[in-house]
């Protein structure tokens, strides 16, 4: 029974890293209509970034955070008006993939950036809290507590600003209708520049709760990115209480596999239960009826 | 964007066999040698990729994980049932073909971004199954060996044959293994391109509500070419097992698929000769990086995400923009001079 | 009298195929102008020409005396309302929240409250429905949001695309019934329609559009009365 509680622990905690990831990717891919595969290198640079400010110069940890996220926004910025501006510009019929593949340019560029600034091996992220607390029967690390309060937190905050700010909901008015929007003096331009900025800046936040649990190294944010894709497609992309949602259940299975069978299957499961949904339901569980299937 | 004719395309053609067979003659160097043998199987590789993106229109990030199946089911065959390479080689790459197939089956239905995560999650599960492989399938000796190799991958599993025969020139024989079948994928991927499927394949990219009125059939045509690519690239996935006589996961890597697809890009998605393009200017530009060794992967991803904003078709479309501008202006030139006549 | 919106020699249209060729008008302040004429002769065309939606080939677009710049979203910025064909409203948002949409550029808040207020007014239903997603309405609700957005952008011209589409003869009724008060309030209003009777009593002026050239203008009884111009144009 105590593995059981434990697996429920761990699942939970992947579970709320997983829901920030795909929030990030989710919120680009609704109101642009594309792909970041820099995500993950994002994600990276949050940790290494927070790493680097706290053990490296060192900062006090809040300024550690915020440095984080900054550079998050930063990146996500960069790479919306070195690169996605410009190939939405192309005006061209594949600009998905277009977008797609220089994205992962800028990733791979990225990643191997902080491989040469920081160097490969594994580094211990300073943020770490030891110690746990007893919940009835549950033992909960106060590690795996302080990555779900502050997972939820930020989830908590990208909701409110999307559902309460003049700018959030210029942002679901240009992902629901970009010419309505547009008619109603929404600059698409500059929505496209803050939503990535702000995916950029859930990112930070991400990499940097990602490496308090596991060790900063170059490809990071590579695996939990691919997860992140997959908990998307399985909500329906676009769709960012459905990603929340998925990537808490998919998180848990995942934890249950990896204990029942080896931690060799999780990614596995995930893609036949990714498989499964799309023949099933092609827009995903919770996606809109549109189907994008021609 | 497609319609070279056919003596240019022949006339290209020729040319590239002369220098393919002056080559061996001209270079002494093993070294040289090797990375042309490795330029050309990146160039096979590419240029189905190119067939499966850039003509048929799917975003499949596969074509490694199928190289990968051509070149581990050759090495299979040969490990396990201690086949001969040659013998081994068709039947690998038609599991190669079955396997993108099955791809193809779960996620052709589906379009662009969906296809290309399924893909791309297909190669990351195959990577990761084989890297974490420790169960014994077989004892070889003292040495377990697992079903899928491990992350050690499989070698000495047999080889072409060709240094018993030419002894230390076996390098050229290999060379000319290599180039014969890029040659045979080239006119393969010629003949498609000019016959009905390819201009199925315009009809769907260019305007696929034209296509479906014209009765073409998208899922089919398109799992048609997964599976027809898939087999041209598992079979230069088993050329090249038995060319290198190991085969590991390391191929597998997102480093590998990238290269494979900065290849297309650059070169020019969708236009016959991009790849072979592409493949001489990313290898060219990766030997002159070697001399900055440790900023090589960080400059291949500058050049992909460059190319794709400022080489929107390629480089083989910037030439042909610069030729089209050329010859509007000898035209116009030649206009002028008759006037002054 | 000065001309709200001055068109001069517009051109425009999408890949390869011109659809306006050669529009010119102008609308002074406080007319309700309607620009009738068969489907797909460039009505719609002409309204999203006009906004910045489809480009500018050709020709001149004046608002207020001034150039109209190509940037869809600075035509809200000058006073352009657009409410354009099939609605194209925010289906996952609320009627509340679609409303304020259309004040989106309006950082006043007294002026927002008094536009709302107008709006609920004019179209107490959108009051009943207010916290209701708008996926979830009627066509002739979908339309009122439409329209009650447009009016939230306050601006000094409305154009309204085809308001009568795909709704049922009642509802078309009660949708007009909206844009008839409208316009005795003083509006300046471009109304695209296809039928010209249903606009006799409304238009100050008709305009007639053939294969995106105007053929025709003047009061609507004037058309009414020409059977040749109906037959010819119209189907009737």
């Amino acid at each position: 029974m105590n593995t059981f509680y434990a697996v429920l622990v761990s699942g939970l905690t992947v579970g709320a890293l997983y829901a920030i990831a795909s929030i990030g990717l989710s919120l680009v891919w609704g109101a642009l209509g594309v792909l970041n595969m820099a995500h993950g290198a994002m994600l990276t640079l949050g940790g290494y970034v927070a790493y680097g400010v706290i053990t490296g110069l060192g900062l006090p940890v809040p300024l550690g955070i915020f440095a984080s996220v900054a550079f998050g926004a930063l990146a996500g910025g960069l790479i919306y008006v070195l690169i996605v501006r410009n190939v939405l510009r192309q005006a061209k019929a594949d600009f998905e993939a277009n977008v797609m593949i220089a994205t992962v340019g800028a990733a791979i560029a990225l990643e191997n950036g902080i491989l040469l600034v920081f160097g490969g091996q594994p580094l211990r992220q300073p943020v770490t809290v030891s110690g746990s607390f007893e919940l009835g029967p549950l033992i909960v690390p106060w590690q795996n507590f302080i990555i779900m309060v502050a997972a939820v937190l930020a989830m908590a905050v990208i909701a409110s600003l999307l559902n309460y700010t003049r700018m959030g909901r210029a942002i679901r008015a240009t992902a629901q209708n970009r010419d309505a929007a547009r008619l109603m003096g929404v600059a698409a331009d500059r929505v496209y520049l803050i939503v990535l900025m702000l995916s950029g800046a859930v990112a930070g936040i991400c990499g940097l709760l990602l490496s308090a649990m596991v060790q900063l190294s170059p490809s990071l944010g590579n695996d939990p990115m691919l997860k992140a894709f997959i908990m998307c497609v399985v909500a329906g992309l676009g769709s960012l209480p459905g990603a929340v949602l998925v990537s808490f259940g998919l998180a848990l299975l995942e934890a249950w596999v990896q204990y029942q069978f080896g931690a060799r299957w999780g990614f596995p499961l995930l893609l036949c239960a990714v498989v499964v949904v799309l023949i099933w339901r092609p827009s995903g569980l919770l996606g809109k009826t549109e189907v994008r299937r021609m | 964007m497609t319609k070279t004719s056919g003596r240019t395309d022949l006339l290209i053609a020729l040319v590239l066999i002369v220098v393919a067979i002056a080559i061996p003659f001209q270079i002494d160097s093993r070294y040289v040698l090797g990375q042309i043998v490795l330029a050309l199987f990146y160039a096979c590789i590419a240029s189905q990729w190119n067939l499966v993106f850039g003509f048929a229109g799917i975003f499949s990030l596969a074509p490694v994980a199928i190289f990968a199946v051509g070149g581990y089911a050759t090495a299979m065959l040969c490990f396990f049932l201690g086949w001969s390479v040659w013998a081994a080689l068709l039947p690998a790459a038609l599991v190669a073909a079955v396997f993108s197939v099955l791809i193809g089956l779960a996620c052709l239905r589906l379009t662009g971004v969906y296809v290309a995560l399924l893909t791309l999650a297909v190669t990351q599960v195959m990577y990761l199954l084989i890297v974490t492989d420790t169960e014994c399938f077989v004892q070889v000796g003292s040495v377990c060996r697992q079903l899928t190799g491990g992350p050690g991958g499989f070698s000495r599993f047999g080889d072409f044959g060709t240094r018993q025969l030419l002894k230390g020139d076996w390098m050229i024989g290999n060379y000319a293994i290599v180039c014969t079948l890029f040659v045979v994928i080239m006119v393969v991927t010629w003949v498609i391109l000019k016959g009905p499927m390819g201009h199925a394949f315009r009809a769907i990219r260019d305007n696929p509500g034209y296509a479906v009125a014209r009765g073409i059939n998208r899922f089919r045509v398109q799992l048609l070419v997964f599976g027809l690519s898939a087999f041209l690239t598992g079979l230069a996935g088993g050329v090249y097992a038995a060319h290198f006589q190991v085969i590991g996961p390391t191929i597998l890597q997102l480093p590998q698929l990238m290269f494979i697809i900065a290849i297309v890009v650059i070169g020019g998605t969708g236009t016959f000769w991009g790849p072979l393009v592409g493949t001489l200017v990313l290898m060219g530009a990766d030997e002159l990086m070697r001399e900055v060794g440790e900023f090589r992967t960080l400059g291949l991803g500058l050049i992909i995400a460059a190319s794709i904003v400022l080489l929107p078709n390629g480089l083989v479309g910037r030439f042909r923009d610069l030729m089209r501008y050329a010859g509007r202006n000898r035209s116009a030139g030649l206009k002028t001079s008759k006037d002054i006549q | 009298m000065s001309a709200v919106l001055e068109l001069e020699d517009v051109r425009s249209g999408y890949e390869g195929v011109e659809v306006l060729r050669g529009v010119s008008f102008s609308i002074e302040a406080g007319e309700l102008v309607t620009v009738v004429g068969p489907n797909g002769h460039g009505k719609s065309t002409l309204l999203r020409t006009i906004s910045g939606l489809v480009p500018l080939r050709g020709g001149e677009i004046r608002f207020e005396g001034r150039a109209l710049d190509r940037h869809v979203h600075h035509t809200a910025a000058r006073g352009l309302a657009h409410v354009p064909q099939g609605d194209m409203l925010f289906p996952q948002m609320s009627v509340h929240e679609n409303l304020l949409m259309g004040a989106f550029l309006c950082s006043d808040s007294t002026e927002l409250a008094r536009r709302m207020d107008e709006v609920l007014t004019l179209l107490p239903k959108l009051a009943e429905r207010r916290n209701q997603q708008v996926s979830t309405l009627s066509g002739g609700e979908r339309r009122m949001v439409g329209i009650g957005r447009g009016l939230m952008m306050g601006g000094r011209l409305m154009m309204i695309d085809e308001p009568s589409l795909g709704l049922a003869p009642i509802v078309i009724e009660q949708i007009y019934e909206v844009i008839a008060q409208l316009g005795k309030s003083g509006r300046t209003i471009l109304l695209i329609e296809e039928n010209p009777a249903r606009v006799a009593d409304l238009a100050d002026r008709l305009f007639l559009l053939d294969n995106g050239e105007f053929i025709w203008s003047g009061p609507p009884a004037e058309l009414l009365a020409s059977d040749e111009l109906i037959s010819a144009y119209l189907g009737g």
